[in-house]
Protein backbone atom coordinates (compact mmCIF):
# COMPACT_ATOMS: atom_id res chain seq x y z
CA UNK A 1 0.00 0.00 0.00
CA UNK A 2 0.96 3.39 -0.81
CA UNK A 3 1.40 6.70 1.66
CA UNK A 4 -2.20 7.77 1.04
CA UNK A 5 -3.75 4.28 2.20
CA UNK A 6 -1.35 4.34 4.86
CA UNK A 7 -2.63 8.00 5.86
CA UNK A 8 -6.10 6.28 5.31
CA UNK A 9 -5.66 4.16 7.39
CA UNK A 10 -4.19 6.80 9.82
CA UNK A 11 -7.16 8.94 9.71
CA UNK A 12 -9.44 6.06 10.74
CA UNK A 13 -7.81 5.69 13.78
CA UNK A 14 -7.29 9.57 14.76
CA UNK A 15 -11.06 9.38 14.20
CA UNK A 16 -11.71 6.48 16.38
CA UNK A 17 -9.59 8.03 18.84
CA UNK A 18 -10.79 11.46 18.83
CA UNK A 19 -14.62 10.14 18.97
CA UNK A 20 -13.38 7.79 22.30
CA UNK A 21 -11.77 10.83 23.78
CA UNK A 22 -15.23 13.22 23.14
CA UNK A 23 -17.29 10.57 24.46
CA UNK A 24 -15.32 10.09 27.46
CA UNK A 25 -15.44 13.67 27.98
CA UNK A 26 -18.74 14.03 27.70
CA UNK A 27 -19.35 10.65 29.67
CA UNK A 28 -17.53 12.81 32.97
CA UNK A 29 -19.49 16.05 31.91
CA UNK A 30 -23.00 14.26 31.73
CA UNK A 31 -22.32 11.74 34.72
CA UNK A 32 -22.89 9.19 32.02
CA UNK A 33 -20.41 5.97 31.65
CA UNK A 34 -20.26 4.85 28.04
CA UNK A 35 -16.66 3.00 29.27
CA UNK A 36 -17.72 -0.20 26.70
CA UNK A 37 -17.63 2.28 24.01
CA UNK A 38 -15.03 4.02 24.96
CA UNK A 39 -12.72 0.71 25.31
CA UNK A 40 -14.23 -0.39 21.71
CA UNK A 41 -12.85 2.96 19.97
CA UNK A 42 -9.93 3.20 21.62
CA UNK A 43 -9.12 -0.35 20.34
CA UNK A 44 -10.57 0.19 16.98
CA UNK A 45 -8.04 3.14 16.68
CA UNK A 46 -5.20 0.95 17.97
CA UNK A 47 -5.79 -1.41 15.52
CA UNK A 48 -5.78 1.16 12.36
CA UNK A 49 -3.12 3.09 13.75
CA UNK A 50 -0.70 -0.10 14.19
CA UNK A 51 -1.54 -1.14 10.61
CA UNK A 52 -0.61 2.51 9.63
CA UNK A 53 3.03 2.13 11.40
CA UNK A 54 3.28 -1.50 9.51
CA UNK A 55 1.95 -0.54 6.26
CA UNK A 56 4.88 1.96 6.24
CA UNK A 57 7.55 -0.44 8.06
CA UNK A 58 7.06 -2.71 5.38
CA UNK A 59 7.14 -0.16 2.91
CA UNK A 60 10.25 1.63 4.01
CA UNK A 61 11.60 -0.96 5.37
CA UNK A 62 12.23 1.28 8.52
CA UNK A 63 10.49 1.60 11.42
CA UNK A 64 8.88 4.89 12.56
CA UNK A 65 12.39 6.13 13.89
CA UNK A 66 13.63 9.09 12.22
CA UNK A 67 11.04 11.86 11.06
CA UNK A 68 9.06 14.33 13.15
CA UNK A 69 5.83 12.74 11.80
CA UNK A 70 6.73 9.25 12.74
CA UNK A 71 8.48 9.90 15.77
CA UNK A 72 4.75 11.56 16.83
CA UNK A 73 2.78 8.64 15.14
CA UNK A 74 4.77 6.17 17.35
CA UNK A 75 4.08 8.08 20.57
CA UNK A 76 0.70 8.45 19.69
CA UNK A 77 0.32 5.01 19.39
CA UNK A 78 2.86 3.99 22.75
CA UNK A 79 1.04 6.92 24.52
CA UNK A 80 -3.23 5.39 23.47
CA UNK A 81 -1.77 1.68 24.09
CA UNK A 82 -0.27 2.70 27.42
CA UNK A 83 -3.41 4.53 28.40
CA UNK A 84 -5.70 2.10 26.79
CA UNK A 85 -4.44 -0.47 29.00
CA UNK A 86 -5.11 1.50 32.32
CA UNK A 87 -8.05 2.14 31.04
CA UNK A 88 -9.23 -1.33 30.65
CA UNK A 89 -7.20 -2.79 34.00
CA UNK A 90 -8.13 0.35 36.31
CA UNK A 91 -12.00 0.91 36.15
CA UNK A 92 -11.98 2.74 39.21
CA UNK A 93 -9.55 5.33 37.37
CA UNK A 94 -11.60 5.52 33.82
CA UNK A 95 -13.26 9.62 33.86
CA UNK A 96 -9.13 9.99 33.96
CA UNK A 97 -9.68 9.46 30.41
CA UNK A 98 -11.59 13.73 30.19
CA UNK A 99 -7.97 14.37 31.08
CA UNK A 100 -5.77 12.52 29.37
CA UNK A 101 -7.55 12.31 25.95
CA UNK A 102 -7.07 16.10 25.23
CA UNK A 103 -3.05 16.06 25.78
CA UNK A 104 -3.31 13.44 23.20
CA UNK A 105 -5.75 15.28 20.90
CA UNK A 106 -3.04 17.67 20.54
CA UNK A 107 -0.57 15.50 19.58
CA UNK A 108 -2.70 14.02 16.78
CA UNK A 109 -3.58 17.21 16.11
CA UNK A 110 0.26 17.83 15.62
CA UNK A 111 1.04 14.60 13.92
CA UNK A 112 -2.02 15.52 11.33
CA UNK A 113 0.02 18.92 10.18
CA UNK A 114 3.53 17.44 9.66
CA UNK A 115 4.64 15.89 6.73
CA UNK A 116 4.56 12.29 6.28
CA UNK A 117 7.68 12.31 3.98
CA UNK A 118 9.93 9.67 3.66
CA UNK A 119 13.77 9.34 4.62
CA UNK A 120 16.63 6.72 5.17
CA UNK A 121 17.13 5.11 9.06
CA UNK A 122 20.66 6.65 9.77
CA UNK A 123 23.47 3.54 9.58
CA UNK A 124 23.84 4.57 13.79
CA UNK A 125 20.25 3.46 14.13
CA UNK A 126 20.71 -0.23 13.16
CA UNK A 127 20.77 -1.87 16.26
CA UNK A 128 18.59 -3.71 18.55
CA UNK A 129 19.33 -1.15 20.92
CA UNK A 130 16.89 1.26 19.07
CA UNK A 131 14.00 -0.81 19.96
CA UNK A 132 14.96 -1.35 23.75
CA UNK A 133 16.17 2.25 24.47
CA UNK A 134 12.89 3.65 22.47
CA UNK A 135 10.70 0.68 24.10
CA UNK A 136 11.93 1.86 27.36
CA UNK A 137 11.53 5.41 26.79
CA UNK A 138 7.95 5.01 25.85
CA UNK A 139 6.70 2.44 28.76
CA UNK A 140 8.28 5.64 30.81
CA UNK A 141 5.89 8.24 28.85
CA UNK A 142 3.29 6.26 29.17
CA UNK A 143 2.84 5.98 32.85
CA UNK A 144 3.59 9.36 33.05
CA UNK A 145 0.71 9.73 31.45
CA UNK A 146 -1.73 8.07 33.53
CA UNK A 147 -0.01 9.96 36.58
CA UNK A 148 -0.63 13.14 34.98
CA UNK A 149 -4.26 12.23 33.66
CA UNK A 150 -4.51 11.82 37.89
CA UNK A 151 -2.95 14.83 39.15
CA UNK A 152 -4.67 16.37 36.77
CA UNK A 153 -8.29 15.13 38.56
CA UNK A 154 -6.80 16.65 41.52
CA UNK A 155 -5.65 19.74 40.43
CA UNK A 156 -9.55 20.55 38.90
CA UNK A 157 -11.58 18.90 41.68
CA UNK A 158 -9.47 21.47 44.03
CA UNK A 159 -10.95 24.30 41.93
CA UNK A 160 -14.21 22.98 43.59
CA UNK A 161 -16.55 23.62 40.29
CA UNK A 162 -15.71 20.42 38.74
CA UNK A 163 -15.62 17.88 41.84
CA UNK A 164 -19.40 16.92 41.55
CA UNK A 165 -17.84 15.28 37.67
CA UNK A 166 -15.40 13.46 39.59
CA UNK A 167 -16.92 12.55 42.13
CA UNK A 168 -16.73 8.99 40.82
CA UNK A 169 -13.02 8.68 41.33
CA UNK A 170 -11.53 7.72 44.58
CA UNK A 171 -10.27 10.38 47.06
CA UNK A 172 -7.63 12.73 46.11
CA UNK A 173 -5.01 10.63 48.58
CA UNK A 174 -5.84 7.34 46.97
CA UNK A 175 -5.46 9.14 43.27
CA UNK A 176 -2.39 11.06 44.42
CA UNK A 177 -0.73 7.53 45.67
CA UNK A 178 -1.75 5.73 42.66
CA UNK A 179 0.19 8.69 40.39
CA UNK A 180 3.15 8.13 42.80
CA UNK A 181 3.03 3.97 42.00
CA UNK A 182 3.12 5.47 37.91
CA UNK A 183 6.41 7.87 38.43
CA UNK A 184 7.95 4.92 40.27
CA UNK A 185 7.09 2.68 37.25
CA UNK A 186 7.98 5.27 35.22
CA UNK A 187 11.34 5.93 37.32
CA UNK A 188 12.45 2.72 36.67
CA UNK A 189 11.89 2.58 33.08
CA UNK A 190 13.61 6.10 32.66
CA UNK A 191 16.27 4.69 34.15
CA UNK A 192 16.28 1.63 31.80
CA UNK A 193 16.19 4.38 28.93
CA UNK A 194 19.16 5.99 30.22
CA UNK A 195 21.00 2.68 30.48
CA UNK A 196 20.04 1.30 27.50
CA UNK A 197 20.77 4.80 25.02
CA UNK A 198 24.51 4.66 27.52
CA UNK A 199 24.95 1.02 25.45
CA UNK A 200 24.04 2.47 22.14
CA UNK A 201 25.47 5.39 22.09
CA UNK A 202 29.14 3.72 22.93
CA UNK A 203 28.55 1.27 19.99
CA UNK A 204 27.54 4.22 17.60
CA UNK A 205 30.00 7.08 18.74
CA UNK A 206 32.26 5.42 21.04
CA UNK A 207 31.21 7.87 23.84
CA UNK A 208 28.50 6.39 26.73
CA UNK A 209 28.10 9.40 27.87
CA UNK A 210 28.93 13.08 25.83
CA UNK A 211 26.27 15.84 27.61
CA UNK A 212 25.01 16.65 24.19
CA UNK A 213 21.73 18.21 24.34
CA UNK A 214 19.60 15.19 24.46
CA UNK A 215 21.41 13.21 26.90
CA UNK A 216 21.99 16.40 29.39
CA UNK A 217 17.84 17.26 28.86
CA UNK A 218 16.93 13.46 29.34
CA UNK A 219 19.00 13.14 33.02
CA UNK A 220 17.27 16.52 33.98
CA UNK A 221 14.34 14.87 34.04
CA UNK A 222 15.17 11.78 35.18
CA UNK A 223 16.66 13.94 38.23
CA UNK A 224 13.08 16.08 38.39
CA UNK A 225 11.44 12.41 38.51
CA UNK A 226 14.02 11.20 41.45
CA UNK A 227 13.13 14.76 43.32
CA UNK A 228 9.97 14.65 43.14
CA UNK A 229 9.55 10.69 44.51
CA UNK A 230 12.33 11.98 47.20
CA UNK A 231 9.70 14.98 48.20
CA UNK A 232 7.15 13.05 48.64
CA UNK A 233 9.23 11.14 51.28
CA UNK A 234 10.67 13.76 52.85
CA UNK A 235 7.56 16.48 52.96
CA UNK A 236 4.54 14.54 52.93
CA UNK A 237 3.15 16.39 50.38
CA UNK A 238 0.14 17.62 49.65
CA UNK A 239 -1.88 15.35 47.09
CA UNK A 240 -2.13 18.95 45.31
CA UNK A 241 1.70 19.56 45.53
CA UNK A 242 2.29 16.08 44.34
CA UNK A 243 0.07 16.58 41.15
CA UNK A 244 2.13 19.61 40.11
CA UNK A 245 5.45 17.92 40.44
CA UNK A 246 3.76 15.26 38.16
CA UNK A 247 3.10 17.97 35.52
CA UNK A 248 6.22 19.32 36.30
CA UNK A 249 8.17 15.39 35.19
CA UNK A 250 5.64 15.38 32.58
CA UNK A 251 6.64 18.83 31.07
CA UNK A 252 10.38 18.47 31.54
CA UNK A 253 9.80 14.75 29.53
CA UNK A 254 7.78 16.13 26.94
CA UNK A 255 10.25 19.04 26.15
CA UNK A 256 13.42 16.33 25.92
CA UNK A 257 11.42 13.93 24.03
CA UNK A 258 9.51 16.01 21.45
CA UNK A 259 11.37 19.46 21.57
CA UNK A 260 15.39 18.92 22.07
CA UNK A 261 15.71 16.37 19.38
CA UNK A 262 14.55 18.77 16.83
CA UNK A 263 16.65 22.00 18.37
CA UNK A 264 20.13 20.00 18.56
CA UNK A 265 22.69 19.74 16.07
CA UNK A 266 24.40 16.68 17.82
CA UNK A 267 24.67 13.05 15.97
CA UNK A 268 22.24 12.27 19.20
CA UNK A 269 18.73 13.16 16.97
CA UNK A 270 16.73 11.12 19.35
CA UNK A 271 14.10 8.44 18.46
CA UNK A 272 11.48 8.48 20.36
CA UNK B 1 29.01 13.65 66.37
CA UNK B 2 25.44 12.09 66.21
CA UNK B 3 23.61 15.32 65.48
CA UNK B 4 26.24 16.06 62.79
CA UNK B 5 25.82 12.42 61.40
CA UNK B 6 21.93 12.95 61.24
CA UNK B 7 22.25 16.50 59.64
CA UNK B 8 24.62 15.18 56.95
CA UNK B 9 22.05 12.21 56.22
CA UNK B 10 18.98 14.68 55.99
CA UNK B 11 16.42 13.92 53.03
CA UNK B 12 16.52 17.80 53.42
CA UNK B 13 19.88 17.85 51.93
CA UNK B 14 19.08 15.16 49.61
CA UNK B 15 16.62 17.31 47.94
CA UNK B 16 19.24 20.53 48.16
CA UNK B 17 22.04 18.84 46.55
CA UNK B 18 19.75 17.57 43.71
CA UNK B 19 18.92 20.79 42.78
CA UNK B 20 22.64 21.69 42.94
CA UNK B 21 23.22 18.84 41.26
CA UNK B 22 20.69 20.07 38.48
CA UNK B 23 22.58 23.50 38.39
CA UNK B 24 25.84 21.46 38.03
CA UNK B 25 24.62 19.79 34.86
CA UNK B 26 23.49 23.19 33.42
CA UNK B 27 26.75 24.29 34.20
CA UNK B 28 28.75 21.43 33.12
CA UNK B 29 26.19 21.55 29.21
CA UNK B 30 26.98 24.98 28.59
CA UNK B 31 30.86 24.52 29.70
CA UNK B 32 33.54 23.18 27.56
CA UNK B 33 35.23 21.21 29.84
CA UNK B 34 32.64 18.57 31.15
CA UNK B 35 33.49 17.55 34.31
CA UNK B 36 33.39 20.83 36.23
CA UNK B 37 34.09 21.23 40.21
CA UNK B 38 30.37 21.94 40.62
CA UNK B 39 29.84 18.73 39.20
CA UNK B 40 32.87 16.86 40.96
CA UNK B 41 31.43 18.96 44.16
CA UNK B 42 27.66 18.05 44.12
CA UNK B 43 28.54 14.20 43.34
CA UNK B 44 30.86 13.89 46.27
CA UNK B 45 28.21 16.17 48.73
CA UNK B 46 25.25 13.28 47.55
CA UNK B 47 27.74 10.75 48.54
CA UNK B 48 28.58 11.92 51.78
CA UNK B 49 24.66 12.55 52.32
CA UNK B 50 24.18 8.82 51.65
CA UNK B 51 26.80 7.38 53.32
CA UNK B 52 25.60 9.46 56.62
CA UNK B 53 22.09 8.02 55.69
CA UNK B 54 23.58 4.56 55.71
CA UNK B 55 25.84 5.09 58.90
CA UNK B 56 22.67 6.58 60.98
CA UNK B 57 19.40 5.62 59.57
CA UNK B 58 18.56 2.33 60.91
CA UNK B 59 15.10 2.18 59.06
CA UNK B 60 16.92 2.81 55.71
CA UNK B 61 19.63 -0.08 56.33
CA UNK B 62 16.86 -2.47 56.96
CA UNK B 63 15.54 -1.93 53.52
CA UNK B 64 17.45 -4.31 51.33
CA UNK B 65 16.65 -3.35 47.85
CA UNK B 66 16.55 0.62 48.77
CA UNK B 67 20.30 0.02 50.24
CA UNK B 68 20.91 -1.97 47.20
CA UNK B 69 19.73 0.83 44.97
CA UNK B 70 21.84 3.66 46.84
CA UNK B 71 24.98 1.74 47.00
CA UNK B 72 24.66 1.16 43.27
CA UNK B 73 24.54 4.72 42.81
CA UNK B 74 27.40 5.33 44.58
CA UNK B 75 29.04 2.88 42.75
CA UNK B 76 28.47 4.11 39.04
CA UNK B 77 29.89 7.92 40.64
CA UNK B 78 32.76 6.36 41.93
CA UNK B 79 33.18 4.56 38.50
CA UNK B 80 32.34 7.32 36.50
CA UNK B 81 35.60 9.31 38.61
CA UNK B 82 37.80 6.52 38.33
CA UNK B 83 36.57 6.35 34.68
CA UNK B 84 37.63 10.24 34.29
CA UNK B 85 41.00 9.54 35.61
CA UNK B 86 41.99 6.78 33.50
CA UNK B 87 39.79 7.13 30.12
CA UNK B 88 41.30 8.39 26.75
CA UNK B 89 39.42 9.44 23.78
CA UNK B 90 41.00 10.41 20.57
CA UNK B 91 40.68 10.68 16.75
CA UNK B 92 43.03 9.08 14.18
CA UNK B 93 43.25 8.85 10.31
CA UNK B 94 45.14 6.02 8.79
CA UNK B 95 45.60 6.36 5.39
CA UNK B 96 44.20 3.20 2.97
CA UNK B 97 47.18 0.88 2.91
CA UNK B 98 49.22 2.19 6.09
CA UNK B 99 49.44 1.36 9.31
CA UNK B 100 47.99 2.60 12.17
CA UNK B 101 51.31 3.47 14.82
CA UNK B 102 49.73 5.58 17.48
CA UNK B 103 49.34 8.85 15.61
CA UNK B 104 46.29 10.58 16.79
CA UNK B 105 44.50 13.94 15.17
CA UNK B 106 43.71 15.09 18.77
CA UNK B 107 43.77 13.24 22.05
CA UNK B 108 42.01 13.62 25.78
CA UNK B 109 42.62 11.46 28.32
CA UNK B 110 42.60 11.05 31.99
CA UNK B 111 45.62 12.18 34.29
CA UNK B 112 46.15 8.10 34.86
CA UNK B 113 45.72 6.86 31.85
CA UNK B 114 48.39 3.89 30.99
CA UNK B 115 49.17 5.53 27.50
CA UNK B 116 49.59 2.25 25.22
CA UNK B 117 47.77 3.41 22.38
CA UNK B 118 51.08 2.68 19.98
CA UNK B 119 50.76 -0.87 20.86
CA UNK B 120 47.62 -1.28 19.16
CA UNK B 121 48.56 -1.34 15.81
CA UNK B 122 46.92 -2.32 12.88
CA UNK B 123 46.35 -2.02 9.11
CA UNK B 124 43.81 -0.18 7.17
CA UNK B 125 42.82 -2.61 4.08
CA UNK B 126 40.34 -0.02 2.77
CA UNK B 127 36.81 1.18 3.48
CA UNK B 128 33.15 0.55 1.83
CA UNK B 129 30.97 3.34 2.36
CA UNK B 130 27.52 3.16 0.75
CA UNK B 131 25.29 5.99 0.44
CA UNK B 132 21.63 6.10 -0.74
CA UNK B 133 20.17 9.00 -2.89
CA UNK B 134 20.33 12.38 -1.11
CA UNK B 135 23.15 11.44 -0.76
CA UNK B 136 22.51 9.96 2.95
CA UNK B 137 25.04 7.29 4.44
CA UNK B 138 23.92 3.67 5.08
CA UNK B 139 26.92 2.13 6.29
CA UNK B 140 30.64 2.01 6.59
CA UNK B 141 32.22 -1.28 6.17
CA UNK B 142 36.17 -0.87 6.87
CA UNK B 143 38.56 -3.50 6.60
CA UNK B 144 41.48 -3.79 8.98
CA UNK B 145 44.20 -6.86 9.49
CA UNK B 146 46.28 -6.98 12.83
CA UNK B 147 49.07 -9.38 13.97
CA UNK B 148 48.04 -10.44 17.47
CA UNK B 149 49.64 -11.64 20.38
CA UNK B 150 50.50 -15.13 19.34
CA UNK B 151 51.93 -13.80 15.75
CA UNK B 152 48.83 -14.68 13.76
CA UNK B 153 47.67 -12.13 10.84
CA UNK B 154 43.99 -11.04 11.62
CA UNK B 155 41.58 -9.40 9.66
CA UNK B 156 38.00 -7.78 10.39
CA UNK B 157 35.58 -5.82 8.86
CA UNK B 158 34.79 -3.02 11.45
CA UNK B 159 32.26 -0.14 11.06
CA UNK B 160 28.79 1.25 12.63
CA UNK B 161 28.23 -0.69 15.91
CA UNK B 162 31.03 -3.07 15.78
CA UNK B 163 34.46 -1.05 17.07
CA UNK B 164 37.67 -3.00 16.47
CA UNK B 165 39.35 -3.51 20.23
CA UNK B 166 42.57 -3.90 20.44
CA UNK B 167 44.49 -3.39 23.66
CA UNK B 168 41.16 -2.12 25.18
CA UNK B 169 41.71 0.36 22.98
CA UNK B 170 38.29 0.72 20.82
CA UNK B 171 38.39 2.22 16.96
CA UNK B 172 35.02 3.17 15.43
CA UNK B 173 35.30 3.69 11.80
CA UNK B 174 31.54 5.45 10.95
CA UNK B 175 31.45 8.65 8.79
CA UNK B 176 34.40 10.51 8.82
CA UNK B 177 37.09 9.85 5.64
CA UNK B 178 38.67 11.85 3.30
CA UNK B 179 41.21 11.88 0.48
CA UNK B 180 44.67 12.06 0.69
CA UNK B 181 47.27 13.27 -1.55
CA UNK B 182 50.95 11.31 -1.37
CA UNK B 183 54.10 12.87 -1.77
CA UNK B 184 57.58 11.62 -1.86
CA UNK B 185 60.30 14.11 -0.62
CA UNK B 186 64.05 13.71 -1.31
CA UNK B 187 65.86 16.23 0.36
CA UNK B 188 69.38 17.81 -0.83
CA UNK B 189 70.66 16.02 1.86
CA UNK B 190 69.62 12.64 3.92
CA UNK B 191 67.10 10.37 3.19
CA UNK B 192 63.92 10.08 1.27
CA UNK B 193 60.33 10.50 2.93
CA UNK B 194 57.33 9.22 1.65
CA UNK B 195 53.98 10.73 3.71
CA UNK B 196 50.39 11.41 3.22
CA UNK B 197 48.51 15.07 3.37
CA UNK B 198 45.32 14.20 4.80
CA UNK B 199 42.55 16.18 3.44
CA UNK B 200 39.52 17.71 5.29
CA UNK B 201 36.84 15.52 5.36
CA UNK B 202 34.61 14.76 2.98
CA UNK B 203 31.67 15.41 2.20
CA UNK B 204 31.66 17.62 5.34
CA UNK B 205 34.32 19.72 3.51
CA UNK B 206 33.68 19.47 -0.19
CA UNK B 207 34.80 22.98 -0.40
CA UNK B 208 37.83 22.73 1.09
CA UNK B 209 39.97 20.09 -0.20
CA UNK B 210 43.14 22.17 0.35
CA UNK B 211 45.79 21.65 3.16
CA UNK B 212 49.13 23.24 4.12
CA UNK B 213 52.08 21.63 5.57
CA UNK B 214 55.95 21.86 6.18
CA UNK B 215 58.28 20.54 4.62
CA UNK B 216 61.23 19.47 6.51
CA UNK B 217 64.54 22.24 5.74
CA UNK B 218 61.91 24.70 3.89
CA UNK B 219 61.09 27.46 5.82
CA UNK B 220 58.32 28.39 3.46
CA UNK B 221 54.84 26.01 4.02
CA UNK B 222 53.82 24.11 1.09
CA UNK B 223 49.49 24.42 0.20
CA UNK B 224 48.38 21.85 -2.14
CA UNK B 225 44.49 21.41 -3.18
CA UNK B 226 42.85 18.29 -5.16
CA UNK B 227 40.36 19.60 -7.90
CA UNK B 228 37.78 17.70 -9.00
CA UNK B 229 34.51 17.46 -11.59
CA UNK B 230 33.17 13.70 -10.41
CA UNK B 231 31.49 12.78 -7.22
CA UNK B 232 32.88 10.72 -5.48
CA UNK B 233 29.70 10.73 -2.86
CA UNK B 234 26.98 10.27 -5.54
CA UNK B 235 23.96 12.03 -5.39
CA UNK B 236 21.85 9.47 -6.19
CA UNK B 237 23.53 7.12 -4.62
CA UNK B 238 25.98 4.65 -4.35
CA UNK B 239 30.09 3.88 -3.34
CA UNK B 240 31.93 6.44 -1.68
CA UNK B 241 35.05 6.45 -4.41
CA UNK B 242 38.14 8.54 -5.85
CA UNK B 243 37.60 10.90 -8.22
CA UNK B 244 38.26 9.63 -11.93
CA UNK B 245 39.51 12.78 -13.17
CA UNK B 246 41.27 15.25 -10.92
CA UNK B 247 44.43 18.01 -10.78
CA UNK B 248 46.58 18.70 -7.90
CA UNK B 249 47.16 22.16 -7.23
CA UNK B 250 50.51 22.71 -4.96
CA UNK B 251 51.52 26.19 -4.27
CA UNK B 252 54.53 27.64 -2.15
CA UNK B 253 54.71 31.24 -1.97
CA UNK B 254 54.29 32.75 -5.30
CA UNK B 255 54.80 29.79 -7.08
CA UNK B 256 51.82 27.28 -8.31
CA UNK B 257 52.35 24.15 -9.94
CA UNK B 258 49.41 22.08 -11.64
CA UNK B 259 49.77 18.30 -11.61
CA UNK B 260 47.75 15.93 -13.67
CA UNK B 261 46.11 14.04 -11.50
CA UNK B 262 48.47 10.47 -12.60
CA UNK B 263 50.99 9.54 -9.83
CA UNK B 264 54.67 10.58 -11.56
CA UNK B 265 53.05 13.04 -13.29
CA UNK B 266 55.06 15.79 -11.65
CA UNK B 267 58.42 16.38 -9.56
CA UNK B 268 58.66 19.61 -8.00
CA UNK B 269 62.15 21.31 -7.61
CA UNK B 270 61.80 23.21 -4.45
CA UNK B 271 65.01 25.25 -2.60
CA UNK B 272 65.27 22.36 0.33
CA UNK B 273 65.02 19.60 -2.51
CA UNK B 274 62.72 17.48 -4.61
CA UNK B 275 58.50 17.05 -4.01
CA UNK B 276 57.24 13.81 -6.17
CA UNK B 277 53.38 13.40 -6.07
CA UNK B 278 52.53 9.97 -6.17
CA UNK B 279 49.59 9.04 -6.15
CA UNK B 280 45.81 9.85 -4.31
CA UNK B 281 44.19 7.75 -1.61
CA UNK B 282 41.44 7.85 1.19
CA UNK B 283 42.28 8.10 4.56
CA UNK B 284 39.94 6.81 7.24
CA UNK B 285 38.93 8.40 10.68
CA UNK B 286 38.63 6.39 13.95
CA UNK B 287 37.43 7.84 16.52
CA UNK B 288 39.33 5.60 19.42
CA UNK B 289 38.02 5.42 23.05
CA UNK B 290 39.38 3.67 26.37
CA UNK B 291 37.30 2.96 29.36
CA UNK B 292 37.86 0.18 31.84
CA UNK B 293 35.34 0.92 33.91
CA UNK B 294 32.65 0.35 31.42
CA UNK B 295 31.81 -3.28 32.07
CA UNK B 296 31.50 -2.32 35.87
CA UNK B 297 29.41 0.67 35.05
CA UNK B 298 26.92 -1.46 32.87
CA UNK B 299 26.98 -3.74 36.15
CA UNK B 300 26.40 -1.11 38.56
CA UNK B 301 23.42 0.79 36.89
CA UNK B 302 21.84 -2.71 36.28
CA UNK B 303 21.92 -3.58 40.10
CA UNK B 304 20.73 0.06 40.74
CA UNK B 305 17.51 -0.35 38.41
CA UNK B 306 16.85 -4.09 39.67
CA UNK B 307 17.19 -3.21 43.53
CA UNK B 308 14.79 -0.14 42.21
CA UNK B 309 12.16 -2.46 40.78
CA UNK B 310 12.42 -4.86 43.55
CA UNK B 311 11.89 -1.82 46.22
CA UNK B 312 8.90 -0.68 44.23
CA UNK B 313 7.31 -3.80 44.27
CA UNK B 314 7.72 -4.92 47.76
CA UNK B 315 6.46 -1.25 48.22
CA UNK B 316 3.36 -1.90 46.07
CA UNK B 317 2.24 -5.13 45.80
CA UNK B 318 0.47 -5.22 49.56
CA UNK B 319 -2.37 -3.63 47.95
CA UNK B 320 -4.30 -3.57 44.71
CA UNK B 321 -4.39 -1.05 41.96
CA UNK B 322 -8.22 -1.13 41.92
CA UNK B 323 -8.79 -1.23 45.90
Amino acid sequence: MDLIGELRVLWVAVIAYVLAGSIAIIGVLLKKRPERTVLGLMALGLVCHTAAIALRWQRLEHGPFVTMFEILSSNVWSLMLAFAIAYWRLPAIRPVAAIVMPILFTMMGWLMTVSPGETHLPPTYHTVWLFIHIGFGKVFLGATLVAVGLSGVILVRREGSSEGRFSRLPESDRLSELSYRCMAIGFVFETLMLIAGAIWAQDAWGRYWDWDPLETWAFITWLIVGISLHARLTFNLSPRLGAWLVLGVFVAAFLTFFGVPFVSNTPHQGAV
Amino acid sequence: MLRAGSALASLRLTLGVFIFLGLSIMLAYFNEVRTSPWLVLSLSMLAINLLAAIATNQHFRRQLPLMCFHLALLAIVLLIALGRLTYFKGRAEVVDGEEFTGQFVDTEAGPWHPLGAAEARFTNLGTRIVYAPGPVRLGTENHVAWVDENGVLQRAVIGDHNPLIRHHYRFYANWNKGFALMFGWQPKQGAPLLGSVNLPSYPANALQQARQWSLPGNAEPIWAALHFDDQPVPEAGGEFHLPEHYTVVVRQGSQRWELAGEPGTGDIELPGGRLSYLGLRTWMGYQVAWDRTMPWLLAASLTAVLALAWHFWQKFSGRSWNA
